[in-house]
């Protein structure tokens, strides 16, 4: 009787068995389409569809997943996107699976419980060839890891050789003289005095020759390397005679028209010839235009030259760790992996070692480092990224890097920073001008 | 008797002994039952087309899809064709008021390149307006001009404006997603939008159709067409020194003097129409696409280079492998797309129209289609049948489970009976309920009963045939002589003749024969004689 019984359940189950076996080979034939958002557009576009391509081509078809970009923002649009589907805003775009995303959004997608601990989808082995402080910024709440570390960058100083060289050589100024804030500052006036006699016809008519990218970031680790945290637990104290210092050091020559006082990128300054050189994020040497338009659409070649991150006169070698990583936000399971495996494979050394030396983007893991030093860098075509990489090489040895304290509202104390230090200075431009 | 008896349990025995037993038979027989069953519907399904569904539900989806989204893409394509005309019909008068009030000509521009930058400006507004209000992703204009005709570039080189916008499907966005790609920096910084990283201050129009056909289709029909015949549809084309593809419609602007100013219109990007025409299937085909593209009537091939792309499988790969993709039409199923690689996909296309008739540009015609990879259909309805397959397997072992319980049940009782039977003691034995059975009990029950009868009854008549037998002894051996004739068949006459003697002599042998054999008369003495004859008993 027992094996009658056997035999009937084996015969029920059999053919249930081979149903779930089918369902789950064919199952797997369809790919399942993991939704990407990155940040790389203009310039790298190209460079991230390659990447993908080459992905769902090898691994993707293999393991059944196809990336598919449904977006390509700037930084600041992605984090308006990102927080305005993280909040169900109307109109808002449904999370993809798969974002890039700098640590600030990234906390308030985590805060929200939107994003996966990235620690349960890679082992201790796995993480260790990772730079630690990289990883160590994707840490956010709970010290569980939610940004991957895949496009970090730093801060430098770029320069454009062709107006520089011009200006140097009536003027006595070397590029030595740039490794310091105070030496831009100098540098600076001469430049506007320079550019001012030129058109001796109309007065006040000299150029603006720097600008930062990000004032907010110009003042934390000017502070930094002079010794005082900008950013503590209770905000920033804007009062401290370090601070002021540093917001002086950029304010008084923006006054005068030496610095630049824009709403953008330098980039944008650089293209029409209106700076001559620029601190901001190495990802931003991508976008480095090869040719500068003047408004008489006459076009000259732009050769760059790219400077360790300068430091205040008696400062400490400080320059600033920033850049995005990529999240993954919740799902299904299955899902959550087979994106795992999408930043496995673009982080692995030769992935990262393509996407390094085709953007300004240090490499995440200290075998990719190692291998561009010693190997690559001879390949690399663009000549601003072949320049680049030595520098950001010897900051990494030379320089302590700084992050950003994630302290909370520290969003909007940057947008405020940065507005009314603008207007102030347009303000004090003004009335200078007026004076004058 | 009992002898008898036991030969008719042995012949019930042997019942049971052949090669297949009751509960065999039955078994089979119902498992055939069950076969016969199931093919039969298998059957029907076949002729009904129930295995052919999956293929069938695939095209009416792909159908259904190719019927909405060239719908939806004529509908949108119509749309922003329309305001392309309002919006050069706009920049016409904003243009000539413009001129009118600095006491200017359009060709007075070529050597005032501040008043290019301040004509630009003022058309700004227009322009950011226009793109706002259509669902597209870029709007510019080109004036067939330049800040610098002393360049050598200068006969390539137009001044314009073309704005962008990077998130054409954020419905309310505060940040700045604007960005300036052509035209002066100092109109985006005062306007607050940064310039795009691929920004130039001029057009670059060598090659470029969008500014070359509608000022040649301008310059030709400016008289004879309107302006709402004008406008054209370009390729999905990279501009010089930009990475994402766009299409683009432009349209001349010709002054109220019919001058030919330049061209203007607006740009759907490669993200813009792959985000907005999205199959709404990707549920069940989680890479259909659809696909638009510019195509001969008789061309028989897909460039997919000069194709824009919407849904989850990128088709454009940066590999030039599946640049082409060949049509192959069949009269009753999918069309089959392949390209060099051997990668086919399945779907359907249809022609839509972009131009109204009279246009310069309606001999250019358009395709959109709408397609699976090959092996994303093939899975599909293979899993479809596997399930079903899958479901008959399951119903035939359900099947035979069934047929070997119902047979154990029915074989059951029967088995019960023969065991009652066996032990000899039906009229004993407990009913089973069944009636068949219990009827046979009850008849083998009679029977035994009715043997029992006949054995005692033949018992009696046995001993009176032995009890004849031994009376015969006691006949004279005259009588004897008589009697030995009775046995073999003589009648009293023949017997008087065979030994000689008068009837009268033979009637009074048989009075003593009669009396000492206790018989009444002949025939009774002649049963006797028949009956111990009959058991092969010797007289």
């Amino acid at each position: 009787m027992k094996r009658k019984t056997f035999l009937m359940i084996l015969s029920l189950t059999i053919p249930i068995l081979i149903l779930i076996i089918v369902s789950l080979f064919l199952k797997k034939e369809s790919p399942v389409t993991i939704n990407l958002w990155h940040n790389y557009g203009g310039q790298m576009k190209n460079l991230m569809d390659e990447m993908i391509d080459e992905f769902n081509t090898t691994v993707g078809s293999k393991e059944g997943i196809f990336i598919n970009v449904t977006s390509i923002s700037g930084s600041e649009t992605l984090h308006e996107k990102l927080t305005m589907a993280a909040n169900g805003d109307p109109g808002a775009p449904a999370l993809p699976d798969i974002t890039t995303a700098y640590p600030k959004t990234a906390q308030l997608l985590a805060e929200k419980d939107l994003l996966v601990n990235l620690d349960t989808l890679f082992d201790q082995k796995e993480l260790e060839s990772y730079i630690p402080r990289f990883l160590e910024e994707g840490r956010l709440k709970d010290g569980g890891l939610y940004v991957f570390p895949t496009a970090k960058s730093t801060e430098v100083f770029f320069i454009n050789m062709t107006i520089f060289n011009r200006f140097a050589k009536d003027n006595n100024i070397t590029l030595e003289d740039l490794y310091t804030f105070e030496g831009i500052r100098k540098a600076s006036k001469l430049y506007y005095e320079w550019t001012d006699h030129q058109t001796p016809d109309i007065p006040n008519d000299g150029k603006a020759f720097y600008y930062s990218d990000s004032l907010f970031n110009y003042t934390m680790i000017g502070c930094k390397q002079l010794g005082f945290d900008f950013i503590s637990n209770h905000g920033i104290d804007l009062d401290h005679p370090t601070v002021q210092k540093v917001m002086e050091s950029y304010f008084l020559p923006a006054t005068k028209g030496h610095y630049a006082i824009f709403d953008g990128f330098a980039s944008d300054l650089a293209k029409t010839g209106d700076i001559v050189c620029s601190t901001g994020s190495t990802a931003g040497v991508v976008f480095l235009s090869p040719s500068v338009t003047y408004e008489d659409n006459t076009i000259e070649p732009a050769h760059f030259t790219i400077l360790p991150y300068p430091v205040f006169e008696g400062g400490k070698k400080i320059a600033l760790q920033r850049g995005a990583g990529m999240c993954i936000t919740k799902s299904e399971k299955n899902r959550e992996a087979l994106a795992g495996i999408f930043l496995k494979w673009f982080t692995s050394p030769e992935n990262n070692l393509k996407f390094v030396t085709s953007s300004g983007y240090l490499p995440v893991t200290e075998e990719a480092f190692e291998i561009i030093m010693l190997e690559e860098l001879k390949q690399i075509q663009d000549p601003n990224i072949k320049n680049l990489l030595p520098v950001t090489r010897d900051m990494q040895k030379q320089y302590e890097f700084h992050i950003t304290p994630l302290i909370p509202g520290i969003d909007e104390m940057e947008a405020d920073f940065k507005k009314n230090f603008n207007k102030s200075a347009l303000d004090a431009r003004e009335s200078y001008f007026q004076a004058k | 008797m009992e002898k008898l008896f036991k030969h008719t349990l042995n012949k019930l025995n042997r019942i049971n002994r052949p090669c297949f037993t009751m509960r065999f038979r039955l078994v089979i027989f119902l498992i055939l039952q069950v076969f016969i069953m199931l093919t039969s519907i298998i059957v029907i399904l076949f002729i009904t087309g129930t295995f052919s569904a999956g293929r069938n539900e695939s095209k009416k989806i792909i159908h259904s899809e190719l019927k909405h989204s060239s719908e939806e893409i004529s509908e949108r394509y119509g749309i922003l064709s329309v305001q392309a005309v309002e919006f050069s019909e706009k920049l016409s008068r904003r243009l000539e008021e413009y001129l009118d009030e600095n006491n200017l000509t359009f060709d007075n521009l070529r050597t005032n390149p501040e008043e290019i930058e301040r004509l630009l400006a003022q058309v700004y507004e227009l322009t950011f307006h226009s793109l706002q209000l259509s669902s597209c992703s870029g709007a510019f204009l080109i004036l067939d001009t330049t800040v610098n005709p002393e360049l050598e570039s200068s006969n390539y080189s137009r001044a314009g404006l073309y704005i962008k916008n990077m998130e054409p499907n954020i419905i309310n966005s505060s940040s700045p997603t604007i960005t300036l790609l052509r035209g002066n920096a100092k109109i985006g910084r005062k306007n607050s939008i940064d310039l795009h990283t691929q920004w130039c201050l001029e057009f670059d129009i060598k090659d470029a159709d969008y500014y070359t056909l509608p000022m040649e289709a301008a310059q030709k029909h400016k008289a004879d067409l309107p302006l709402s015949k004008l406008y054209y549809w370009t390729s999905p084309l990279l501009l010089p020194g930009t990475s994402e593809e766009v299409m683009l419609c432009s349209i001349p602007i010709i002054d109220s003097n019919n001058k030919i100013l330049g061209v203007c219109g607006f740009e759907i990007s490669a993200m813009l129409f792959k985000l907005s025409h999205i199959p709404n299937s990707t549920n069940i085909y989680s890479r259909i696409f659809c696909l638009m593209t510019p195509m001969a009537i008789d061309s028989n091939y897909i460039e997919v280079n000069h194709s824009l792309v919407a849904g989850d499988y990128t088709l454009k790969k940066t590999s030039s492998v599946n640049a082409r993709l060949q049509i192959t039409e069949n009269q009753d199923s999918f069309t089959i797309y392949s390209n060099q690689n051997n990668d086919e996909y399945l779907g359907y296309h249809v022609p839509i129209k972009l131009y109204p008739s009279e246009s310069p540009f309606q001999d250019t015609r358009w395709t959109i289609a709408v397609m699976v990879p090959k092996k994303d259909i093939s899975a599909s309805i293979t899993r479809l049948n596997i399930i079903y397959i899958t479901l008959f397997a399951f119903l035939i072992s359900l099947g035979i489970v069934v047929s070997i319980t119902f047979s154990n049940k029915y074989i059951k009782p029967i088995s019960e009976g023969i065991e009652i039977i066996k032990s000899g003691e039906p009229e004993e034995a407990p009913k089973t309920n069944i009636q068949e059975i219990d009827e046979l009990i009850d008849y083998l029950a009679d029977y035994k009963k009715e043997l029992n009868k006949k054995m005692e009854q033949d018992t009696y008549q046995i001993s009176l045939l032995e009890e004849f037998a031994d009376r015969t002894k006691t006949l004279s051996p005259a009588e004897r002589n008589v009697f030995n004739l009775y046995i073999q068949g003589y009648s009293a006459k023949e017997i008087a003749d065979q030994l000689f003697l008068s009837i009268n002599t033979i009637k009074t042998h048989n009075k003593h024969i009669f009396s000492k054999l206790n018989v009444a008369s002949r025939e009774e003495l002649i049963l006797y004689i028949n009956m111990l004859k009959e058991i092969g008993k010797e007289l």
